[in-house]
């Protein structure tokens, strides 16, 4: 059958079998050659699985490398909601009675608005192996219940220095989408506030990954490459855990001991509900101790937390423990800042060291029709007195015609105004960050007329008046009006006066180090000078050296060896509408070839005399190991 | 000298002085192709269960073996007694079809499609197969008229539709398809046309709808067919194997990854790897290249069918070829297509490549046939 039309149908017929294979061929080429890198990839993902290994965090020592932070590994029992479902509440009756922690609490743990739904929460830590064992044979009763190992941050010292270092929270949704977060995930840990924030990048360490091999089961055929991970570098900080630990039993004392003190003025007893005390090196700016009160337990925050424990633990009624009042806390600085107002004028050649200045008992403001008075703290009227005197008895009276002479060179307002004492208070650091090396450090206030009349358009009911007036000039030459300082700015200011007049940026952080003390990174300290001259400089600070002695702060340093440890400084006693008075005391000391700044300063504690001098002489007697002293009540000089 | 031109030109005529040398190699090579990928498919799972991994490889040997002895002795007896039983054939044929859903059948995975025999699995689909050839040829080489006249393309659609129908029921879309493509490919060749193929076409579509309306079809084959006409929009994953398939032949290039080397093969990622979807084997570890040297075997081996269609001493032999030619091209095709996405899932493995005696065999008693109509061309 060779029949030609038979030919051609077979030839229709090898035709269509020809398009075939042309078609697959096409596809071939198509999947093999041009798409070939896509699905190259895709077989890879296909078939190997990446598991983070998480790199251990870094420690945090004190300068003479005791440990602060370290890790260790615990039992934690976490809590999915997700896969729990309907079954929640039955499994945390269950769980309670295995914990021994009431079903409420576990119940309001579980609800920390830190994680998702989706994800677990660590409910309790630190659970016996036997609760560990206990769950994962009876998981049935457990959905969503996991017992997993995880290293948590262990604080050798309890809650010493804990605004200091700070904890760690999870990587919250703003920061997955910043730059700096880009290899994170969430559910990672991160440090919130304090050292752990600040220092994140040289605590955290690089994940590590191990690659493995999957099959379509999803079963683990063997590991075929792996990254360690690079453990975290520790962080050596300048705070010496012997200097923290004084300042912190100091302040917590001198709370104490304010809550006995009657304070005429309010007719109760003072309310001393919280405080800070700096510890620093004026030469460098390192501190050594920072306390805040009250304080917190940093490892609360290993487990979950609900809004109303939080609320509990960190709220109002206990005085906002978390707030870190020596970087965090605003406050009015009072007769702490007349050394910086002196100073500035004398640059100006407002004042001379040279000339006696009257101290009246009270003193008004010249062509005032309202004849508005301001008082001396102190009703005898003192004669004329040296710009020495002015200091260490804190002469009010002799300040106000200071800062009224800002006002008679301010006003009429020009453009630029001329704000000198401003200009010179900033330069003192005041009213701008210190750039130290914590997060959410405050920048206090300088006010000046551009910032009144500001404020006043923002806010008219909290700042009723937008004009500047002679007064504003005359409330800061005492430290008072709107000015506000933290504590740790005042310490800087103190150190500039301490060490000749250079600003040294203050800094808790000395080096980060390899876990066998090789040195990564320090601080590279840098102090500019700032614009004023030594002489008097020197003027002030040989002044303030009278204050402990013969000055407002002489009753509560009765006794003090003066001769082994010298000790400048000055009181302040701020006050704050509708609150007891503040009260404050700034020290420079200077012994064994070792110097110091310490600041105190107590929210409603009255005279800087009556509880911050006694506070910081404790700490003094601390640092250069004399003998502590009975706490003294200090009297109620400024 | 006459006696010796009579013997010469006797011997000139014995048939096996005819066999198709290079039909018989493509066919071995194909083979020999099935059992290298067959071992790559099977053994790291063989070995991760601690059983032989030449296991499969082993039995496939012996179904090659046997390969070759049905291929010699269907290529042994004259292919021309097959149009005289022709009709028995197909009868009994049809009805191993109707026993198969009897309890005598064995239902495996949903489908009843196999006689368990001697610890062997028997389809009674495959033998339909040629067993439709065979009787399309029978009737259509006794037709006088060398036009195929519209009575008669209906009686030729009737005879394939009778096994269509049965194999569609077990359900085997795949037998389907095949044993329609047969039919199509034998009537191209017996002269129906074109208008005529078109009204056929039309009719399927009809009576496919209406099989999807009835119910016919069960839900997966409507899922595999819908996740192949939409794979973005199937909730129920049945494309999965669609798209490892393709990750599979697309992660091999140009020049493959090896052989024993794919990590779609190797680690399992692609389902009933060493039966129908063998070719993805090929594909991940021998590339662009191993793939088209592949399809040129099976393309040789097509072309060597239709030209023994062509050399064949009578209308008989030529739609025996011809039908067998079209069953060959249309399960390369489908499987092929099916692994590179082109084409539905449907279950049918690759012709003398894929893993199992049932398909092997039949597919080697049709070369057996094509060497039989090939060596008997001249006498």
């Amino acid at each position: 059958m060779t029949e030609g039309r038979t030919g051609l149908r077979l030839k229709v017929l090898a035709a269509l079998v020809a398009f075939m294979f042309a078609a697959l061929t096409t596809r071939l080429w198509f999947l093999q050659v041009l798409a070939w890198d896509q699905y190259r990839d895709e077989a890879k993902q296909n078939s190997v699985r990446l598991l983070d290994v998480p790199a251990q965090r870094g420690r945090i020592l004190d300068d003479d490398g005791n440990l602060l932070v370290k890790n260790r590994l615990s039992l934690v029992v976490t809590v999915n909601r997700q896969e729990a479902g309907s079954r929640l509440e039955d499994e945390l009756y269950r769980l309670s009675k295995l914990l021994d922690v009431p079903a409420d609490e576990l119940a309001s743990r579980v609800e920390d608005p830190r994680y998702y739904v989706f994800q677990p929460v660590p409910v309790e830590a630190d659970v016996g192996k036997r609760i560990d064992f206990y769950i994962s044979e009876h998981q049935r009763q457990f959905p969503g219940v996991t017992v997993i190992q995880e290293p948590v941050r262990v604080y050798p010292e309890g809650d010493l220095a804990a605004h200091v270092l700070g904890y760690l929270g999870q990587v919250n949704e703003e920061q997955l989408k910043q730059e700096a977060f880009a290899d994170y995930r969430p559910g990672d840990e991160v440090g919130v506030t304090g050292v752990e924030a600040a220092y994140e990048r040289f605590l955290r360490g690089t994940e590590g990954v191990v690659k493995y091999r999957v099959n379509s089961a999803g079963q683990n055929l063997g590991q075929f490459g792996e990254q360690q991970p690079i453990r975290g570098q520790d962080v050596v900080l300048t705070i010496d855990i012997k200097a923290q630990r004084i300042a912190e039993e100091s302040l917590n004392l001198g709370l104490q001991y304010a809550h006995g003190i009657y304070d005429e003025d309010t007719g109760r007893d003072l309310a001393a509900n919280g405080g800070a005390v700096v510890v620093m090196d004026p030469e460098t700016g390192a501190i050594r101790a920072l306390a805040s009160a009250p304080s917190f337990d940093p490892s609360l925050f290993v487990r979950g937390m609900s809004t109303a424990e939080y609320e509990r633990r960190f709220g109002a009624a206990e005085s906002y423990p978390l707030l870190d009042r020596a970087i965090q806390g605003l406050y009015p600085p009072g007769s702490t800042y007349k050394p910086f107002v002196l100073l500035s004028a004398l640059r100006r050649g407002i004042v001379s060291t040279a000339d006696y200045y009257p101290c009246p008992p009270s003193w008004a403001v010249p062509e005032d029709p309202l004849h508005e008075v301001f008082h001396n703290w102190s009703t005898v009227d003192q004669g004329s007195i040296s710009l020495a005197q002015a200091l260490y008895d804190s002469c009010d009276t002799v300040f106000y015609p200071i800062g009224y002479e800002y006002w008679r060179r301010y006003y009429p307002p020009t453009d630029p105004p001329v704000e000198q004492i401003q200009r010179d208070l900033q330069a003192f650091g005041f009213g701008r960050l210190t750039d130290v090396d914590l997060p959410f450090e405050q920048r206090g206030r300088v006010p000046d007329a551009e910032w009144k009349s500001y404020v006043h358009k923002q806010y008219p009911k909290s700042f009723p008046d937008g004009q500047w007036f002679p007064g504003d000039f005359v409330n800061m030459s005492i430290g008072q009006g709107d000015t506000l300082v933290t504590p740790l700015q005042l310490a800087a200011a103190y150190s500039a006066i301490q060490n000749g007049g250079r600003a040294c940026p203050p800094h808790v952080f000395d080096r980060t180090q390899e876990a066998d003390g090789q040195v990564l990174h320090s601080w590279h300290a840098r102090c500019p000078r700032i614009p004023f001259l030594q002489a008097q400089v020197e003027y002030v600070r040989e002044a303030l050296t009278q204050v402990p002695v013969q000055g407002t702060a002489a009753s509560a340093f009765i006794g003090f060896p003066f001769s082994q440890v010298q000790v400048a400084g000055k009181t302040g006693t701020a006050q704050v509408f509708g609150q007891q008075d503040y009260s404050w005391f700034a020290a420079m000391t200077e012994a064994e070839g070792r110097e110091y700044v310490v600041v105190a300063l107590v929210e409603q504690g009255g005279h800087g005399s009556s509880t911050a001098a006694p506070i910081v002489r404790r700490v003094i007697e601390g640092l250069y190991g004399l003998t502590n002293t009975q706490f003294i009540y200090g009297g109620v000089t400024d | 000298m006459d006696v010796v031109a009579t013997k010469l030109y006797r011997w000139e005529r014995r048939p096996l002085r005819h066999l198709d040398p290079v039909l018989l190699i493509s066919v071995l090579a194909l083979g020999i192709v099935g059992l290298i990928t067959i071992y790559s498919a099977t053994h790291a799972s063989l070995v991760a269960q601690e059983i032989d991994p030449g296991y499969f490889l082993k039995k496939q040997l012996a179904f090659v073996t046997l390969g070759i002895v049905v291929i010699l002795v269907a290529a042994s007896f004259d292919y021309r007694f097959i149009k005289v039983y022709a009709g028995i054939i197909y009868v009994a044929s049809m009805a191993l079809l109707v026993l198969v859903r009897t309890p005598l059948g064995t239902n495996i995975r949903g489908s009843q499609r196999w006689f368990q025999l001697f610890g062997f699995q028997l389809a009674p689909s495959e033998l339909a197969k040629l067993a439709l050839v065979a009787m399309l040829a029978a009737f259509l080489s006794q037709l006088r008229s060398s036009d195929l006249s519209l009575p008669d393309l209906y009686r030729a659609t009737a005879i394939a539709a009778v096994p269509g129908f049965l194999v569609f029921l077990q359900p085997d879309l795949g037998t389907s398809i095949v044993l329609m493509a047969i039919l199509v490919g034998v009537l191209v060749v017996a002269g129906a046309r074109a208008r005529h193929l078109g009204v056929l076409a039309l009719t399927a579509i009809v009576l496919t709808f209406g099989a999807l309306q009835l119910g016919l079809v069960k839900d997966y084959q409507i899922a595999r067919l819908t996740a192949f006409f939409d794979p973005q929009n199937d909730p129920q994953r049945s494309d999965y194997n669609r798209t490892q398939a393709e990750i599979a032949i697309g992660s091999g290039g140009l020049l493959g990854r090896g052989y024993l080397k794919g990590t779609q093969t190797n680690l399992d990622f692609v389902p009933e790897q060493h039966t129908d979807f063998i070719f993805t084997v090929i594909g991940e570890e021998f590339g662009f290249i191993g793939a088209i040297f592949v399809l040129m075997l099976f393309a040789l081996l097509i072309w060597r069918a239709v030209r023994i269609a062509l050399l064949a001493k009578d209308p008989f032999g030529t739609y025996l070829a011809a039908g067998i030619a079209s069953m060959l091209a249309i399960q390369v095709f489908v499987n092929v297509g099916m692994t590179l996405g082109i084409m539905p899932i449907t279950g049918i493995p690759l012709p003398f490549v894929s893993y199992g005696g049932s398909s092997f065999l039949t597919n080697c008693a049709a070369v057996g046939l094509l060497l039989n109509i090939h060596m008997r061309r001249l006498t």
